[in-house]
């Protein structure tokens, strides 16, 4: 059976093996550039001015930036281009009929297949997951950012619960619709839908998330790479300011709520002089964030949260074709 | 002496290959075959016939375990068809549509069965294939629809199993290449541990190689039988004109076909013919085929006198 | 060894096409006493007919006496059926072959040259009654 898999899919291999290759190449070779860079603007930095200024230097060319950004999008490509047609394209052919009336059971063909198809995903979704955050790490270093949405999904081990949730739902499609162009088509919605809705709504609340309360005139930043959810400013009255939409306010409460002495004097001085700090201290600022931690946490939270999803349609792959008629 | 268990006509009926009891399968409202009764003894090759939607596709994929029935049982091989490695070793189906891999070529079609098969004659698809001039090495996509049925013939034979299903399996050869096949079928069922059951249009074939028949119309079986029993139990009546009721009442009228001068009935016999007027004969396969298909024309209610005549031969 | 010719379309069904021409090869001295008969697979194989159309066939020419099965080894020609020697029909069907092309020089037909002969062989029955 596994020859059978093989020999079906030995073209699909190949070609995910060698983009997978340039890929890896293209990352080691920038990300040794990255790398070079970092240690060098932190030597620089150590010797002058200080590091502060490092936070928001971007490191690496923007043309590979882009394309790791765009891998998000990579779980996809294995369900769509793998999972999607392995009934489907079958099923569309009638050689489910050729496969079925050797002696192997309908169980044993779609045990092996789905184990060798997992594989593949995982093997897709973990070697992309590892070279991005390799080559990421001095840019996570840089600018904290990776619990940010956008960053948080393409590092770490979620790629792979991704790639195994896509190509689970391509699988069940392609059995549920036995076409092949309509399972890729519910696989793509599918999944944006799916990962849309999870990254959205449901991870700012695997844990719930921390609030802090500070002066305004204080400030307050967590440390490491906190995942930021929410933040503003109260009123005396407790209650929440709207935004400044101009320039023209002070530690982030907008000058229309302070006494003139404040804005007048503050323009140009990097701290508000002391007749300012009074009206100040009526002011409060809140930070909501998930705290840098909690990070593996979110992950493994995550990934659970799609593997699950991954057996649940496997199961539904195996019910529609053991119990239906073939 | 030959042994008793391989004379044929009268022989003891051996343990059955397949055997059905009130078979039905329905999609949704559609009625795809009905209270289907039929036995087939081994070593048997028998002729599934029927016009199309006559439920001939519906029978043998039952028979496979690749459907399952709606009501009624059905036992294949001595067992309910399941999803068990010796039962599918035990039998091969062949589907109308020919299903091989396209981009597989057939010497990697060979392997694959040979992978997935605990008997499996490699050999002799091979030299099958090469004495046919058929290339083992291009993909079977690119094979002509006559070489494309010889590789699937091939492989299912090489399979070895106990029964062999086929489903119109000699329509895309050519008159030689049939005859071929249908040898090499005959050929297997007399080595022994062979039952063939073959659906086809092509009477004149059936007639040759089949010494069993079972025929649907109408998701109905019309008759299941030895094809020399079943020809033996009917007689073409013809005589003049006349009033026929007599006839009509005594003996079991399939079909009657009447002229100015003429009247010509096909019975199946109740009895001996009383009237001399009409003068009896043999009926051939296609005679009776044809007789028994033109039912169908005759509405619902010619249909259920006949249907008690489903089982024939096997019970006595 | 002999081969059998199965005319699917004659009203003669196939076994006794078999028997028919097992007696004529005797007669005919193409098959002598212990020459062996072909195996019921090389017969289905050749003419794709049902085994069991060769098995009763074999049966009946077993019942007449003229052949025998020998377990293990195979089917064997036992003794030639009533009537003259091998030679008188080889001979006789030599003088017809020569009568057959004087009638087609004639101008005869096939149809006549059956119905000349169905005529005479019933005058030639009346004779011998009378």
């Amino acid at each position: 059976m596994t020859w059978l898999v093989w020999r079906q899919h030995r073209v699909q291999v190949y070609l995910g093996a060698a983009l997978l290759a340039a890929f890896a190449i293209l990352i080691v070779i920038t990300g040794m550039q990255v790398g070079n860079q970092y240690h060098a603007a932190q030597a620089a930095c150590a010797a002058g001015h200080g590091c502060r200024q490092l936070g928001g230097l971007f490191l690496g060319s923007h043309a590979v930036g882009f394309l790791i950004i765009s891998t998000l999008g990579a779980p996809a490509l294995v369900g769509l281009f793998v999972g999607a047609p392995m009934v489907a394209a079958e099923a569309e052919a009638g050689t489910t009929q050729f496969a079925w009336m050797q002696s192997v059971t309908r169980k044993r063909w779609l045990t092996v297949k789905i184990g060798w198809m997992l594989l593949a995903a995982a093997i897709w979704g973990g070697v992309i997951s590892a070279l991005v955050t390799w080559w990421e790490g001095p840019n996570n270093a840089v600018q904290l950012d990776a619990f940010d949405p956008g960053r948080f999904d393409i590092m770490g081990v979620v790629p792979v619960a991704y790639s195994l949730f896509a190509v689970a739902l391509g699988i069940a499609a392609g059995a549920l619709l036995r076409r092949v162009l309509p399972a890729i088509a519910v696989t793509l919605a599918g999944f944006i839908a799916v990962r849309a809705s999870v990254a959205v709504w449901l991870r700012p609340h695997y844990l719930s998330a921390v609030t802090v309360f500070y002066k305004v005139t204080a400030g307050f930043t967590p440390p490491g790479s906190y995942w930021q959810i929410a933040q503003g400013v109260l009123g005396p009255n407790g209650q929440q300011l709207a935004q400044p939409n101009s320039t023209n306010y002070v530690d982030g409460v907008s000058a229309s709520y302070l006494p003139a002495s404040c804005t007048q004097v503050s323009r140009g001085a990097f701290t508000p002089p002391p007749s300012c700090t009074g009206a100040l201290s009526h002011f409060q600022a809140f930070l909501t964030y998930q705290p840098a931690d909690r990070y593996w946490t979110f992950q493994g939270i995550e990934s659970g949260i799609f593997l699950v999803l991954a057996a649940a349609l496997i199961a539904v792959t195996a019910v529609t074709l053991l119990r239906r008629d073939a | 002496m030959i042994p008793m268990h391989e004379v044929p006509g009268n022989a003891v009926p051996g343990p059955a290959a397949i055997e059905t009891t009130e078979l039905t399968k329905r999609y949704g409202k559609v009625t795809a075959l009905s209270n289907c009764t039929v036995s087939v003894p081994e070593g048997r090759i028998c002729a599934l016939i029927g016009p199309n939607g006559a439920g001939k596709t519906t029978l043998l994929r039952l028979l496979a375990g690749l459907s399952r029935p709606t009501a009624g049982q059905v036992t294949v091989n001595g067992t309910t068809p399941r999803q068990d490695p010796a039962f599918l070793a035990d039998i091969g189906y062949l589907a109308q549509e020919i299903p091989l891999y396209r981009r597989l070529s057939a010497e990697d079609h060979v392997r694959a069965g040979a992978h997935l098969n605990p008997r499996w004659d490699a050999e002799s698809v091979r030299e099958r294939l090469t004495a046919l001039k058929i290339p083992l090495d291009r993909a079977v996509g690119k094979l002509s629809g006559g070489q494309r049925a010889q590789v699937a013939l091939a492989l299912i034979l090489a399979k070895r199993p106990r029964l062999l299903l086929l489903d119109e399996p000699v329509a895309a050869l050519d008159p030689l290449a049939r005859r071929n096949f249908l040898g090499l079928l005959a050929d297997g069922v007399a080595a022994g541990g062979l039952t063939v059951v073959l659906s086809s249009h092509l009477v004149a074939d059936l007639e040759r190689v089949c010494d069993h028949l079972i025929m649907l119309a109408s998701s109905r079986v019309q008759l299941c039988g030895d094809i020399e029993d079943l020809l033996a139990e009917h007689q073409l009546l013809i005589g003049p004109s006349k009033d026929t009721t007599a006839i009509e009442r005594s003996q079991r009228v399939v079909q009657v076909t009447r002229t100015p001068r003429q009247t010509t009935l096909l019975v199946r016999l109740n009895g001996p013919v009383a009237d001399p007027a009409f003068q009896a004969s043999d009926v051939s396969l296609e005679e009776l085929v044809l007789a028994y298909m033109g039912q169908q024309s005759m509405g619902q209610d010619a249909l259920p006198a006949l249907t008690h005549l489903s089982t024939v031969g096997e019970e006595k | 060894m002999i081969s059998f010719r199965i005319d699917g379309h004659s009203v003669v069904p196939p076994y006794l096409q078999i028997v028919q021409q097992v007696r004529q090869a005797l007669r005919m001295g193409v098959l002598d006493v212990g020459d062996q008969l072909p195996t019921v697979r090389e017969v289905v194989s050749a003419t794709a007919i049902n085994p069991n159309t060769v098995l009763k066939a074999y049966r009946d020419l077993e019942r007449e006496g003229l052949i025998e099965a020998r377990a293990g080894h195979g089917t064997f020609v036992r003794r030639l059926p009533p009537g003259p020697p091998p030679g008188t029909h080889a001979r006789l069907g030599r003088g017809l072959a020569q009568w057959v092309r004087e009638a087609r020089d004639a101008g005869l037909d096939d149809e006549s040259i059956e119905s000349l002969l169905r005529v005479t062989l019933r005058a030639a029955a009346e004779e011998e009654i009378a």
